[in-house]
């Protein structure tokens, strides 16, 4: 077997592994909300992660996959040796894998992103110097993973705000819920639908302007409206007198609600996320096929199709037990709320998947749940894990950097 | 803990509801131990004092178990110091109550014959608006859903000033109580005078706690 068949094949093993323990790990997190609040069954949820998972990566995945394999490095650092660039991007697959296993393991709750992004950057500098990284982008990358939360956390709460005003503090709640809800509907299928059909299909060769794209989206939104109405109006309805009762029967509505928001979740996770595993892997493929960097080449979709499927199988085989521990914990996280800090984080991952921008999901998450806890939606919130989340944050760079460096430099010392 | 879910941690606001409830169990006790007081039923008054220091230790419990819960990385949608003067106030009540049933306790007392129809006033109004402070408490859980607005906010609100009311309505028959108490003569000893007296002033106090449970919870809307 010849070496670069043999490096095909490590690095295509490289990223399904990758993926795989994206699907068993992050997506127990993308849908923690829907599960902890008891809007779907670990089951369901398992069910819609894998569909929603697998149309993200592939649809959408391609802008931050870009970023991953060539955003990041100076491409003429490697012009002499290509093949020391293959040798990297496997060196940091490996190490986040073995970062994340880690991490697993002391139960920290890491980001896959922050490995993989620490890694290339790690086997950059030592490749080529610091002049082998694009500064301009690697800034904004790490401001983005400052701002994302940020943003989860002022979406969340001014949706939370929106809702408590228009549903939750009104005379009578559940009308009120029975009148909005469609509408939020309408709004989630609309981004998603758009995000899906604009660009998105671009790989399936059906490209639409943004106009077509928006008028298709809206006919779905159309439909998820009007089928809401339909289904909602079957609901009995509670006197407002009993303002517990209503409240159980609002909190009902928010369920069916979070259906679709735990789709749209998991849909923008698996846009941001499969770039973890694929963009090293495409690197590779476009290097070992053209003996040279080339840089304008698309990203080809079996890369994508590759990385959504391990994606779905790590979900399935493994992801499940996961989230069937977070299925049985008893959370205080209601619908309303839930649908809050979904819709927000939801929205921030998938803008910056348009924008190609890696970020953490489970982050953008913790900062949305903690916008809903500004506007006084929660009964309690553990603010302790902030403080887990920035020292991973802090430790996982540097340490996936200094082990991509070590694998990489192993790489170039016993092969060619 | 890798998952999401460490973010939410156990609310506070839960075994609150479960703590009025030992309260309650205490205040509804009131009107048995009055009444074995006037019918000279001495053992009764034991039995059932016993109960209420029971009930009142089973309240200090939660308590503390509240109290340990509220660690310092936890983040409330009101403020702790206000929730931790709740707790306490939910608290007194109950060491009012146990107070009472130890005044009782510390002589076979005769409950005077003029006196009779004002006490059973002052506690029927005072165990009356105890119990709607409970029934307060445990619409949080509701108050919480509403996210401290709209109707169950008024209800509150309403419920507050309504103890506000009976506060004072409870201070005006104690006055009315303590005037018929002093005014009694021979043979009613000095020791019994003062014991009944202090009777009188820990009722109102139950009333005070009252009130200062619905003050706090207006201050947990309107923060």
């Amino acid at each position: 077997m010849d070496l670069n068949t043999f490096l095909l094949g490590f690095a295509i093993l490289a990223c399904v592994y990758m993926a795989c323990n994206i699907g068993a790990n992050d997506v127990a997190n993308a849908m923690g909300t829907s599960v902890g609040s008891k809007a779907l069954t670990f089951r369901q949820a398992v069910m819609v992660a894998a569909v929603a998972e697998f149309l993200g990566a592939v649809l959408v995945g391609g802008h931050v996959s870009d970023t991953v394999r060539k955003g990041m490095l100076d491409p003429n650092i490697f012009t002499d040796q290509p093949l020391h660039l293959v040798y990297g991007m496997i060196a940091a697959l490996v190490a986040s894998a073995i970062w994340l296993h880690l991490a697993s393991y002391l139960g920290w709750p890491v980001s896959t992103t922050h490995a993989v992004v620490g890694a290339i950057v790690g086997f950059g500098v030592i490749a080529g110097g610091a002049d082998a990284i694009n500064w301009v982008k690697m800034s904004k990358i790490v401001a983005s993973w400052f701002i994302s939360p940020a943003m989860g956390a002022v979406v969340a709460y001014f949706m939370f705000r929106f809702i408590s005003s228009q549903i939750l503090e009104t005379r009578n709640p559940l009308l009120n819920a029975i009148r909005v809800v469609p509408y939020l509907v309408f709004l989630v299928l609309l981004i998603l639908a758009n995000a899906m059909i604009y660009k998105g299909l671009k790989n399936l060769s059906l490209d639409l302007s943004f106009l077509e794209s928006l008028l298709i989206a809206s006919g779905v939104g159309m439909a998820g409206f009007v089928l809401t109405k339909l289904l909602i109006s079957r609901m009995k309805m509670v006197p407002s007198q009993n303002i517990a009762e209503q409240y159980a029967a609002t909190e009902k509505i928010f369920k069916f609600l979070q259906i679709f928001t735990a789709f749209y979740v998991a849909f923008a996770h698996g846009s941001n996320d499969v770039a973890n595993a694929v963009g090293p892997l495409a690197a590779v493929v476009a290097t070992l096929q053209n003996g040279a960097i080339e840089s304008k080449v698309i990203m080809p979709l079996w890369i994508l199709l590759l990385g959504g499927t391990g994606i779905v199988f790590g979900l399935m085989i493994w992801g499940s037990k996961v989230m069937e521990t977070i299925g049985k914990k008893i959370t205080e996280i209601t619908p309303s709320r839930g649908f809050c800090a979904e819709f927000a984080a939801a929205t921030v991952v998938l803008v910056c998947s348009k924008m190609g921008l890696p970020i953490s999901t489970t982050h953008t998450l913790v900062g949305s749940v903690i916008g809903v806890g500004m506007a006084r939606g929660l009964a309690s919130l553990n603010i302790g894990i902030i403080k887990v989340i920035f020292v991973s944050w802090v430790a996982t760079v540097p340490f996936t950097a200094v082990l991509a460096m070590i694998i990489y430099k192993l790489f170039t010392f016993v092969l060619p | 803990m890798r998952s999401i879910l460490s973010m939410f941690a156990q609310s506070p606001f839960k075994p609150l509801t479960g703590h009025i409830e030992k309260v309650r169990a205490c205040i509804k006790l009131i009107e048995p131990l009055f009444k074995a007081q006037q019918a000279m039923d001495y053992a009764g008054i034991l039995d059932i004092s016993e109960k209420i220091i029971r009930f009142e230790h089973e309240a200090d419990i939660i308590k503390d178990q509240i109290r340990s819960q509220i660690s310092k990385t936890i983040f409330l949608p009101v403020d702790k110091r206000d929730f931790d003067r709740l707790l306490s106030v939910q608290d007194d009540m109950a060491d009012a109550v146990e107070d009472l049933a130890v005044l009782m306790r510390i002589k076979n007392l005769i409950t005077p014959e003029p006196v009779i129809t004002v006490l059973n006033k002052l506690v029927d109004h005072v165990v009356e608006n105890a119990l709607k402070s409970c029934d307060l408490i445990c619409e949080l859980e509701t108050l919480l859903e509403a996210s401290f607005g709209g109707k169950e906010a008024e209800i509150i609100e309403r419920g507050s000033r309504e103890l506000a009311h009976a506060e004072w309505e409870s201070d005006k028959i104690q006055f009315t109580l303590a005037q018929k108490l002093f005014a009694l003569e021979e043979p009613l000893l000095a020791a019994d005078l003062l014991l009944w007296n202090e009777v009188n002033k820990k009722l109102g106090g139950v009333s005070d706690k009252a009130e200062m449970i619905g003050k706090v919870l207006r201050i947990f809307i309107s923060k």
